[in-house]
């Protein structure tokens, strides 16, 4: 037997494909199928959510609040911003103005939260900041909006609907979960910049019915828009509309809907208060 | 915000692990095609026994191994297609170029001890580290060995 030395050119063991194009073909088609499916869940949480009676609510929202375990540390500030709330509450629903309460805390964050069962949170930085009470009321109406809306119930329906979908997927690859939940994330914050302007414009028409005119309503913001130093195209990653879009969408309702600009009620608390 | 930076550094991390994969491995091609075509004159078989076997001088056993890693755009790559299932062929090139590799070392050696063919040649694969714990039983780093007996006959 001889043996005659031949090279073997073509290669049968290795498919001549395009790596880039399967990797755009299984990630685009991998992802859409998770932005449907959340998409699905989501808004099928939502419509539940609207449909949801408001007893079953309460008892679902109790076995959240429960947990929070508020302390009283600013008695007499938090005192003065349950009057304002109560006021506001009347004019919504003047059948049952105890269902809202607001806790301060002490926290150096100018924000403020809407939990479920009614609570409000504003943090003790925001009322730092606040300079009169129809302001204090602009931001109380927000969060009131919130609820209004049921974001808050929403908020946790989206949630759960993350953590549904990442519990599934994390079994597969911590990297590729990760990918996928970041781009969901971000993709679901246009969702959230909506409500945010929602509640903004539910604010503005019961600041409105309270005090007979939006004096004040929108310094906050702009004090806000001053302090902002994010770029507008960084506004796409933001929980919040950025607030020269706030500002502006407030100025162009108030010049829609006429409102006019009052009296401002100074709104001060003295450092023995403060304590 | 803290979302669109890891999106970024991920985009980042995969298009240079795709350009320098791809780099790597099309210089790999081009060692491996050269040094085949150096050591074309030596046969080697999967066969254990040859007609002259009256005639054998001298049988050693005579062994190649590597070890190589799939890139991170690669192993990417196949965590998508393990999740729709299909061809893995993003790690089709990279067990071919183990392999090619390992019968360049293993004939190397015979090469070395002056044999005439090498008999009954086998592979043996083993996934090595790189075993991710998300995915039990994935791994992105072989060891590849190839081993046979270098024959030398009575000239």
């Amino acid at each position: 037997m001889k043996y005659i030395p031949k090279a073997i050119t073509e290669n049968v063991n290795v498919t001549k494909v395009n790596h880039l194009q399967e990797f755009f073909v299984l990630i685009g088609g991998i992802l859409g199928s998770f932005i449907i499916i959340y998409l699905v869940l989501g808004l099928t949480l939502d419509k539940v959510i609207e449909k949801m009676p408001a007893k079953l609510e309460r008892t679902f929202s109790n076995l959240f609040s429960q947990a929070y375990g508020f302390k009283k540390t600013l008695p007499i500030q938090e005192q003065a911003a349950q009057n304002l709330l109560d006021q506001l509450v009347e004019r919504i629903s003047p059948k049952d103005p105890s269902g809202y309460a607001v806790h301060i805390v002490k926290e150096p964050v100018v924000n403020a939260v809407a939990l479920p069962g009614g609570n409000i949170v504003l943090f003790s930085g925001l009322m730092e900041q606040v300079k009169s009470e129809n302001e204090l009321s602009m931001v109380l109406a927000h969060e009131l909006g919130h609820f209004a809306h049921r974001d808050h119930l929403r908020g946790l329906g989206r949630g759960a609907v993350l953590v549904l979908l990442s519990s599934m997927f994390l079994g597969m690859d911590n990297s590729l979960t990760n990918f996928l939940m970041n781009i969901l994330v971000t993709a679901d914050l246009k969702h959230s910049r909506e409500q945010e302007m929602m509640a903004d414009q539910f604010a503005l028409d019961l600041v409105q019915e309270r005090y007979g005119h939006v004096g004040g309503a929108i310094d906050f913001f702009e004090r806000l828009r001053e302090k902002e130093k994010l770029p507008h195209f960084l506004a796409f990653f933001a929980t919040h509309p950025h607030q020269d879009d706030r500002v502006h969408l407030l100025n162009q309702r108030i010049k829609n809907k006429g409102y006019t600009v009052g009296e401002i009620i100074a709104f001060h608390f003295t450092e023995e208060e403060k304590k | 915000m803290e979302q669109l930076l890891q999106i970024f550094l991920f985009i980042v991390t995969i298009a240079v692990a795709y350009a320098l994969g791809s780099i790597v491995e099309s210089e790999h091609y081009v060692s491996i095609e050269k040094r085949e075509k150096d050591c074309l004159s030596l046969p080697v078989v999967t066969s254990y026994k040859i007609e002259e076997k009256d005639n054998i001088l001298e049988a050693r056993l005579v062994y190649g191994s590597v070890v190589i890693s799939v890139d991170y755009f690669k192993r990417f790559l196949a965590v998508l297609r393990n999740f729709t299932g299909g061809r893995l062929t993003a790690y089709e090139s990279l067990l071919d170029r183990g392999r090619r590799e390992a019968i360049l070392r293993m004939k190397k050696k015979a090469q070395e001890l002056k044999a005439d063919i090498v008999l009954n040649m086998r592979f043996e694969t083993f996934p090595i580290g790189g075993l991710s714990s998300a995915q039990p039983g994935a791994s992105n780093c072989f060891e590849i060995l190839a081993y046979g007996t270098a024959v030398r006959l009575k000239s």
